[in-house]
This record gives structure tokens, C-alpha cells and sequence, in this order.
């Protein structure tokens, strides 16, 4: 908890360095307290988690893992901004601190015990996010996609609360241990309410991981958005997203499973199939890693489909794994489009010849992605795989390696206008954040891929 | 002392990786030192490792060390170690590999060293023994078969050297690929014996497979397959056409790879797995058989070869031909010997090959030869003793063991004997007019040929004159007991083979037989040099031009048998119809067109759903309304 009281402290303390003109001072300080919430939580790990303040919250090492993952991953995003938001915004501060405030919701969302909390964690992620998407003032294409996304993230945010107000009518409570009780007591005399709670529960979650039908908002939204803003959200968020969706599951639904189950089949399918074949008619890298990002949430939700003591720790590398890759990704895309103007896959064309390794870590990210053995994505999607196997859902299994093979298609595009389209062009000049992010995000995704052990064994 | 017998393997890999990525910046003669010297200090290792296994013998231990590295597959039932075994079988393969290699590594510094990719070759040399150490070295039948396919890949990368010449790339891939024949039934094997089994361990399998009955139907299946192996790589009829095309090579690669070492794997992992092979029976006579018939086939080609490595080729086909009639015949010991005299004396007929090739500036046509001896004393003189040495004259040492061979094969079968002898006789003709034709009679040559004749370096020379001196002495390690020999190679090799010994029980021969034998095929090959003198000397014939009439003998012989042209047409065009068939219908009409298909299917099925993202709100919401009330209609239906 005290690594949440930090980090909000520190968003308030950010905004007060915009207020007394400290531009130079808020990257460092953003890190450290970033650093000092990864240190908070790791003196947490080894001791025994209890719920607190009243069962609203509990740091097991569900949530800790999670934290700092996302802790991480917001770091990287953060030595990305350099220079990055002097170019979009005269407010820098403003995007620190939002940025922060929405973390803090995402740390609030993965560590929940109390349907409350779940659904304050959510909304303090997603507001400060409405403004974010929308930090380009005078931009027509940042203010559509705000408007786009507050609408309908309001929209589904009713669902959201409506889902919890019929669960607490069936049950009584908004605690998660009261809520697995229920069910354990009243095996066979469920309140309806409550099963339409579960519908309408989903349909929030969904719409917030990016899944099939309630998926409309992302490509426009991530479109729309900051590149790094878009990086954000569709790792940092995401994953808190999926680990909340999963933590409610996990600890209360279970039993109920052949009730939700085929209603989470149906989505995962659409969400695999809508999310692969429009990224393959995509012309925009940027519009195809959005695309790519739902179908990815496809997978993530083969977690969720295969419930059970393996999920936890499936969910958590395949994030782990996708994250990383994705800001190595948009990294890439921020310089490419920094140098040409253009988010389209010419712009990479040639790219290998005057930056090797742009190139070269590019590549990496691209084949995590895809699921290439060697990479951590592999092992990601070996976890999920095997998890939905271990269910015998063949069938999706099988509908999951064909979109896997899709992916390829898709991911290669970049791999091969970097190395085998020629083309006039200068050198992208790289500083050093950014040499280091990609270092830190290429070694990573190698590293997991050769010694899975290095996150499997966390959860 | 064996805990750091992984240095001995582990140097020469430090060796590649330096002259691998120093090749474009250090110079020839650091690369030259590095090169040989890890080889050298890799010798030296090998030599006190050796002496701890002698030490070991003489206590009356069996002398075998098995050292852990480290456990690298785990998975259930299945265990794969790096694991190294040192015994006295092993121990002499280290000496072979590590001394001959080292004495080619020093003549390599002098014939490359004109050579622009004298980095890339040395790396190469490198690589080369460090797989031919794990071969030699591993514990198990997985560190043998690395080793095993990684001397393959270092003979294609060498005998392709000078890739730009399309006839030698060709030559690589064919060695390659008939390699790639036997390495298959290699892998078989490997894993017939770990379900058989239970195990890769020598150290596990041959006591199981000692309790197991003469002729039992696995074990045939199983050495029938490792044969197959030891036909590729150690170029044994039907797959011994790839080395006399290997010659396309440097020399000294031809010498190391194709003479002294590679070649003999199939030998050395016969004589590992023997105590399999005796329970085989069938297998042996198959053994036996093919090994003789290649000792004969390829001397018979050898005797009218014209190119002077060509003639050595045949001649190694047809040693190992030897080689494989003693472990047909069930002498391990005899066919170990003639490993370790071939290597001496057959290293030494390619180095000295090596250097007339060098004086001659890269002639190799013994036609154009002749009268060298004056030229080039040293190797002149080598070269003697070389030839000597392999046509079986007493008493330099290619007469012992392939006497042992011989005797061997009398005991066993009669015919076996005849057969080998006349190989014996073809032996000495055609070695002998090589070296009459080399360097005797007149030069043949062009004028600057003649200006530019010289001996070769002090590096090309040294190795040649220690060689010889192993080639001349070498006998001596298994002097047999009818010469009041004390038969050392035999006592120190003894554990090694002792359960197959016990099956078979000792060899015996009188000792009267044992002279006559020998006699016979000592002045046999004394009158065959004789009668190659008479012809190629005295006579001062030249071999005939190449498109000259011949009787149909020599003409078999010159063509070789015509077995090229016969795998031609049976095997290869075949396959490459059969395979541009397949490319045609199969892959490009069948697999490319339903791959495609689906392929277009998903990207115009991509083309129609990117237009449900439309951009406007209003039909996202009514998109996702349609999905919450079908979600909400499930639930009704459901509960």
C-alpha cells in the first residue's frame, strides 16, 4: 500500500515541478519514485498477504508481480519520453502526472479484493487516460479519439457497475472472499441476478482489454493517440486489465465456469479472427500493432478460458512478454516516424542498411511477437497453449495456431521492408534512452525465451 | 589429471573462434602460431593423458576414466551428458589426431601460405580436430555422433575450400551428402540402442548387450545400421565414390582429414561398439566382405590413375577396405593397428604428394612428372619410406599390420586370405609406379615448370621426415610373437576388446603358417616393385593419353569401374525427376496453391472486415448493443 500512497504523492509532486518550471527534473523524479514503488513491493513479496483496510485490498504475490510489472513497463515508457513530449505538448508535467495517476489506478485494479476497488482502480486508470489520448489540443485526430474513447468507455463503464450492483443484490457483499462463499453455499440455488451479474461483468472487462465485439475503440483510439501514449495503454494497461478480469475470475467464478465458459469461447474466437485478418490488410505499422494488440488480448484470454491454478502465471509472462515487445516496437516507430513522417510499413523500408540495430532489435520484438521459439513470446503462448490444452479445447487450439501463423505474415512485413527493400534514406539518429530501452527490451525478450524460468517461476 | 582432459577438445575450439574472427586481422604467421599451436599444446595434453592410462595398465587396471562435463538434456527416462571417456583405445586416437594433426597444422603454414583465405583455413583445421576430439572423446553414442557430423560439415567446408571452382563445390556436396546416407543410419541406430537399451553410455550399453545371445535379432539390426554409418564416412562400397572427388581439397586437409583421421571413425566406432558386432555374426561376414571388396575395387582403379592424389584416394579407399576385413574377421586389434600405420605412412604419402604438387605449381598429372628425386631429395626419400611402408615390406610397419590383418583372415576363411593377398599385390604395383613415375626417368614438364622445381620449406619438410620415421617404426608397437615381439598394442588394447574376446576366445595360428604368410606376401610385394621398376623405369613407359584406345581392363579401371556413371543413372536422375516432379505438381500447383489461396482467402476477408471500423461512433455502439443483447440472451436460455 505505501508504494501507492508513493506514487500518488509523486503525480501531485510532478505537477507542482510543472507549476515552478523543472522541466529538467521530471524525468529523474518520475524514475526514482517509480524505482523506489518497485523496491516497496519487492520488500513485500516474501511476507505473508492478508487483506487490508477492511478486505479492500490484498498484496499477494498475484498483485506484486503484476505491480511490478507494470512498474517496469511504465519505466521503460518513461525513458522513452525524453524529448518526446517537448515535441507534442507545452504541459510535460501534466503528462507525467497523469501518466503516474493512471498507473496508480492500474496498480489498484490488479491487487483488488473488493468489487469497489476494482471498479475506483478502473476508472482512475481510464480517466486519466480520456485526457491523455486527448493531450494534443489542437490536434483533430488526438480529439476524436478522446471523444471516442470517453464515450465509450463510459458506456461500458455502466455495464461495469451495473455487473457489480447485481452481483452485491445476489450476495450482499462487495468483498471477493464474501462472494466466493455465496456460491460455495448456494451451489444449487444461485440468484439469477447474479448470473446476469457475471454477463454484464464481462462485457465491462471486455470492453477494456480490447476484446471482440467491444473491441471497436482500439484501433481508432490507439490510432488516434500519443505513439507513446497508445505504448502505454497497450501494454501497461492492458495487462492490469487482463490481471484484474483474471483475479475476479479466479477467485470468485470459478465454480460457475460451465456458465461463462462458452460465452468466453465465443469472444476469444471473434477476438482472435477480427484481430488477425484486419491486421493483415493494414498499410499503417502503427494501425497494425493495434490490430495486433486485440488479437493478442485473443490470446491473453485463453488464460481466462482454462481457468485454474496454471492461469495466473500464464497471463503474467505472455504480458510480461508482450509489453516488452510492444515498447520496443513503438520505440521504433517513434524514430522511424521521427525521421520519414510516416507510420506506413515503407517507412521501414531499408532500414537495416543505416541502422543495423534498429533493425536488428526490431526484428526480436517482431518475432516475440509471432511466437518464435527463442524469443519470450514463445514461451508466452507455449504457457497459454498449454493451458488451453491441458482444458482439451482442441478446436481452439487449432483455431489458435492458425492465427498464430497469420501473425507471422503480418510481423514479417516489417522484417522484410527493413532488410530486403531497398531505399534512399538517412541514418535515424537514436539517443541514448532510447538505445537503451531497446538493449534493455531486446536482451529481455531473448533472455526469457532461452531461460523461461526467469518469470515462470514468479506466480 | 583426467578431471582436466575437457582442455584437450576445448583448445582447439579457442583456436577456431580466434582465427575464425581474426581471420581479416591477424597475420599469417600469428594465425599460423595460434593454429598449430593449440594443436601442439593439445598434444602435449593428450601425451600425459595417455601415460596416466599406460601408468593405469601396467598397475593391471583397464584403464578407462569416464569424466562427467555437465548434464545437457534432461527429459523423463532420457539423459544426455557431455561426457568424455579416456581408455586405451581412446588415448592412441588422441595421440593420432592431436600429433598427426599438429605436424599438418606446421606443413599447412608453408603449402597455404600463398593462399588468401589462410585465416578461413586455419579456423577450419581448428574446427576440424576439435570434432574429431568430441568423437573420439565422448562417453556416449550423442557426443560421438556431434563429432561425428561435425568433422562432416569440416571435410565439406574443406574439400569445397576453393568454393569459386563449381567442380569442387559439387565435390563438397557430394561428399556431403553420401556422408549424409550413412549419418542416417547412424541416428537410427542411436536410437534403436536407447530403446533397446535404455541408455547412450557405452558404459551401460556393452554390459547389457555382453548378456545378450550370439545372433540376437536387435543387436543385428542395430550394427547393421552403424555399419551403414562406417560405409559413408570411412568410404566403404556403395558410398566410397565421395573421396577420390574429396582430393578437390588443399592438400594437407587430404593428408588430416581424408587419410589420418576422419576417414578411420567408422573404424574406431566399430572397434568401440565390438563387443555388438561380435554378438552379430551376419554382420561381421557382411563386414568382412565389403571391406574386402572395396580393398580389391579400389586397388584395381589406383593401378591406372594418372592424377597423383587420385592414386592415393584409391589407395586409402582400399586400406580401409583392410581396415574393415579385420573387424570383419574379428581382428579389432590388427584393424586398430592399421589405423595408426595408415595414418603415419598414409599422412606422409599426401604431405609428400603435397610437396611435388607445390614444386610442380600445382601439377598433379604424373605424366608430366618424372625425375624429381634430384629436385626434391627430402621428399624423395620420405615418400620411399611412405611406400614402403604401405606396400607391406618388411620391416617398416604397414607389413605388420596388415600381416595381422592377413593372418587373421587364413584363420577365418580361406578365400578372405587369397582375396586380401592379391590386394596386397595390386598395393605395391600401383604405389610403386606412382613413385617411379614421380620421380624417376626424365622431367616431363614445361620448361617453367623445370625453372621453378625446388624442395619445399623447412615447415612442409619437418613433418615429412618425422612422419616417415613413424611410418618406418611404427611396426614396432605390435611386433607379433612369431618375431618374439612382445605384441605391446595388443596387451595395452586388451580391456577394450576383452568381452568380445571372450565370446570368440583367443586368436591361435601356428607359428610355421604364420612365416609362410608372412614370407609370401613380403617377397610378393618386393617382385611386384621389382616389376614396376622393369616397366615404368627401365622401360621408361608413360601412361597413355587420355583418350588413347584401351583394353577393356584398363579401360574398367580408368573409368572406374564406371560406378559414377552407374549411381548417375540409377539413383540421381531418377531423384531429379522424381523431384521436379514433385516441385511442379505437388508443391507449386498443390501446397503453393492452397497455401495461396488461404492466404488471399484471409487478406480479402481482412479487406472486408476493416470496413466495420468505420470511424463512426454511433455503429460501435449499436455493434456492441448487438453483442450484449446476444450475450443477454444466452443468459436467459441458460439459466
Amino acid at each position: 500500500m505505501s508504494a501507492i500512497i508513493t506514487l500518488s504523492l509523486l503525480a501531485v509532486l510532478l505537477l507542482y515541478l510543472g507549476l515552478f518550471k523543472a522541466k529538467k527534473a521530471l524525468l529523474p523524479v518520475s524514475l526514482l519514485g517509480l524505482l523506489a514503488a518497485i523496491v516497496l513491493y519487492s520488500i513485500q513479496w516474501d511476507t505473508d498477504a492478508e487483506p487490508l483496510y477492511s478486505g479492500m485490498v490484498l498484496f499477494d504475490h498475484f498483485a506484486v508481480a503484476f505491480s511490478i510489472l507494470s512498474l517496469f513497463i511504465t519505466g521503460l515508457v518513461f525513458l522513452l519520453s525524453r524529448d518526446y513530449f517537448d515535441s507534442i505538448s507545452e504541459h510535460v508535467a501534466e503528462y507525467y502526472a497523469l501518466i503516474i495517476f493512471s498507473l496508480t489506478g492500474a496498480l489498484l485494479v490488479v491487487s483488488f479484493h473488493n468489487l469497489a476497488m476494482l471498479f475506483i482502480g478502473i476508472e482512475i486508470m481510464s480517466v486519466a487516460l480520456y485526457i491523455l489520448v486527448g493531450i494534443r489540443k489542437r490536434d483533430f485526430s488526438s480529439n476524436e479519439a478522446a471523444l471516442k474513447y470517453f464515450l465509450m468507455g463510459a458506456f461500458s463503464t455502466g455495464f461495469l457497475l451495473f455487473g457489480i450492483t447485481l452481483i452485491y443484490g445476489a450476495t450482499g457483499s462487495f468483498d471477493l472472499t464474501e462472494i466466493k462463499n455465496y456460491l460455495i453455499a448456494n451451489p444449487h440455488s444461485i440468484s439469477p441476478l447474479f448470473y446476469s451479474g457475471i454477463l454484464l461483468l464481462i462485457i465491462g472487462l471486455s470492453f477494456k482489454v480490447g476484446a471482440a465485439p467491444f473491441h471497436f475503440w482500439t484501433p481508432d483510439v490507439y490510432e488516434g493517440a500519443p505513439i507513446l501514449i497508445t505504448t502505454f495503454m497497450s501494454t501497461v494497461v492492458k495487462t492490469a486489465a487482463f490481471a484484474g478480469f483474471l483475479r475476479l475470475f479466479l477467485t470468485c467464478f470459478v465454480p460457475l465456469q460451465d456458465f461463462w465458459a462458452p460465452v468466453l469461447l465465443v469472444i476469444t474466437v471473434l477476438t482472435l479472427f477480427i484481430g488477425n485478418i484486419s491486421a493483415l490488410a493494414q498499410q499503417s505499422f502503427k494501425r497494425m500493432l493495434a490490430y495486433s494488440s486485440i488479437s493478442h488480448a485473443g490470446y491473453m484470454l485463453f488464460g481466462i478460458l482454462s481457468i485454474g491454478a496454471a492461469s495466473a502465471g500464464a497471463i503474467f509472462v505472455y504480458s510480461a512478454a508482450y509489453s516488452i515487445a510492444s515498447v520496443v516496437a513503438f520505440a521504433v516507430l517513434i524514430l522511424v516516424k521521427r525521421s520519414r513522417g510516416s507510420e506506413h510499413f515503407e517507412a521501414f523500408n531499408g532500414l537495416a542498411a543505416k541502422n543495423p540495430y534498429l533493425a536488428f532489435t526490431l526484428s526480436v520484438a517482431m518475432l516475440s511477437l509471432a511466437g518464435i521459439p527463442l524469443t519470450a513470446g514463445f514461451v508466452g503462448k507455449f504457457m497459454m497453449f498449454s493451458g488451453v490444452l491441458a482444458n482439451y479445447h482442441i478446436v481452439l487450439l487449432l483455431l489458435a495456431v492458425l492465427n498464430a501463423a497469420m501473425g507471422i505474415y503480418y510481423y514479417f512485413r516489417v522484417i522484410v521492408a527493413m532488410y530486403f527493400r531497398p531505399a534512399d534514406r538517412e541514418e535515424v539518429t537514436v539517443n541514448a534512452n532510447y538505445k537503451a530501452v531497446l538493449f534493455i527490451g531486446a536482451l529481455l525478450t531473448i533472455a526469457i525465451g532461452i531461460f523461461p524460468s526467469l518469470l515462470a517461476g514468479w506466480l | 589429471m583426467t578431471d582436466l582432459i575437457w582442455i584437450v577438445p576445448l583448445l582447439p575450439f579457442i583456436g577456431f573462434l580466434i582465427n575464425g574472427i581474426g581471420r581479416n586481422i591477424l597475420g599469417k604467421p600469428l594465425i599460423g602460431i595460434i593454429g598449430s599451436g593449440v594443436v601442439f599444446v593439445s598434444f602435449l595434453l593428450s601425451c600425459c593423458l595417455f601415460s596416466h592410462v599406460y601408468d593405469a595398465r601396467q598397475a593391471g587396471g583397464d584403464g578407462a576414466f569416464t569424466v562427467p562435463i555437465f548434464e545437457w538434456i534432461s527429459a523423463g527416462k532420457l539423459s544426455v551428458g557431455l561426457s568424455f571417456m579416456l581408455d586405451p583405445l581412446s588415448s592412441i586416437m588422441l595421440l593420432i589426431v592431436t600429433g598427426i594433426g599438429f605436424l599438418i597444422h606446421v606443413y599447412s603454414i608453408g603449402y597455404m601460405s600463398h593462399d588468401p583465405g589462410f585465416g578461413k583455413f586455419f579456423s577450419y583445421l581448428n574446427l576440424f580436430i576439435f570434432f574429431m576430439l568430441l568423437l573420439v572423446l565422448g562417453s556416449n553414442y550423442i557426443v560421438m555422433f556431434i563429432g561425428w557430423e561435425g568433422v562432416g560439415l569440416c571435410s565439406y567446408l574443406l574439400i569445397g575450400f576453393w568454393y569459386k571452382n563449381e567442380a569442387y563445390a559439387g565435390a563438397a556436396k557430394k561428399a556431403f551428402v553420401m556422408n549424409r546416407i550413412g549419418d542416417l543410419g547412424f541416428l537410427i541406430a542411436v536410437f534403436l540402442i536407447f530403446t533397446t537399451f535404455g541408455s547412450f553410455e557405452f558404459s551401460s550399453i556393452f554390459p547389457q548387450a555382453a548378456g545378450r545371445v550370439s545372433g540376437d535379432g536387435t543387436l543385428l539390426l542395430i550394427t547393421l545400421l552403424l555399419f551403414v554409418a562406417a560405409t559413408g564416412k570411412s568410404a566403404q562400397i556403395p558410398l566410397f565414390t565421395w573421396l577420390p572427388d574429396a582430393m578437390a581439397g588443399p592438400t594437407p586437409v587430404s593428408a588430416l582429414i581424408h587419410a589420418a583421421t576422419m576417414v578411420t571413425a567408422g573404424i574406431y566406432m566399430i572397434a568401440r561398439s565390438n563387443i555388438l558386432f561380435t554378438l552379430a555374426p551376419v554382420t561381421l561376414q557382411i563386414v568382412a566382405g565389403i571391406g574386402i571388396a572395396t580393398a580389391l575395387l579400389a586397388a584395381a582403379i589406383a593401378l591406372t590413375q594418372n592424377d597423383i592424389k587420385k592414386v592415393l584416394a584409391y589407395s586409402t579407399v582400399s586400406q580401409l577396405g583392410y581396415m574393415f576385413l579385420g573387424l570383419g574377421v574379428g581382428a579389432f586389434t590388427g584393424a586398430f593397428f592399421h589405423v595408426l600405420t595408415h595414418a603415419f605412412f598414409k599422412a606422409l604419402l599426401f604431405l609428400g604428394a603435397g610437396s611435388v604438387i607445390h614444386a610442380m605449381s600445382d601439377e598433379q598429372d604424373m605424366r608430366s612428372m618424372g625425375g624429381l628425386k634430384k629436385k626434391l631429395p627430402i621428399t624423395y626419400i620420405t615418400m620411399l619410406i611412405g611406400t614402403i611402408a604401405i606396400s607391406g615390406i618388411p620391416p617398416l610397419s604397414g607389413f605388420f599390420s596388415k600381416d595381422e590383418i592377413l593372418a587373421h583372415a587364413f584363420v577365418q576363411n580361406k578365400v578372405l586370405w587369397v582375396l586380401g593377398f592379391i590386394g596386397a599385390l595390386f598395393t605395391a604395383f600401383y604405389m610403386f609406379r606412382m613413385l617411379f613415375l614421380t620421380f624417376f626417368g626424365e622431367f616431363r614438364g614445361s620448361k617453367e615448370q623445370a625453372h621453378h622445381l625446388h624442395e619445399s620449406p623447412g615447415s612442409m619438410t619437418f613433418p615429412l621426415i618425422v612422419l616417415a620415421i613413424l611410418a618406418a617404426f611404427g611396426g614396432l608397437l605390435n611386433i607379433p610373437a612369431a618375431l618374439g615381439g612382445g605384441e605391446w598394442l595388443a596387451h595395452y588394447l586388451e580391456p577394450v576388446f576383452a568381452a568380445s574376446t571372450a565370446k570368440t576366445g583367443e586368436f591361435h595360428l601356428e607359428h610355421g603358417t604364420e612365416y609362410a604368410l608372412m614370407a609370401a606376401s613380403g617377397i610378393a610385394a618386393i617382385i611386384m616393385a621389382i616389376w614396376a621398376y622393369g616397366t615404368y623405369v627401365s622401360k621408361k613407359t608413360v601412361p597413355v593419353a587420355d583418350g588413347a584406345e584401351r583394353s577393356l581392363l584398363s579401360r574398367l579401371s580408368y573409368h572406374k569401374f564406371y560406378i559414377d556413371e552407374i549411381y548417375d543413372a540409377l539413383i540421381v536422375r531418377p531423384l531429379n525427376k522424381l523431384s521436379v516432379f514433385l516441385y511442379k505438381v505437388i508443391d507449386r500447383a498443390g501446397i503453393d496453391g492452397l497455401v495461396n489461396g488461404l492466404g488471399r482467402t484471409a487478406e480479402e476477408s481482412g479487406k472486408g472486415i476493416r470496413l466495420l471500423q468505420s470511424g463512426n461512433v454511433g455503429f460501435y455502439i449499436f455493434m456492441m448493443v448487438v453483442g450484449v443483447i446476444a450475450l443477454l440472451v444466452y443468459g436467459l436460455i441458460k439459466i
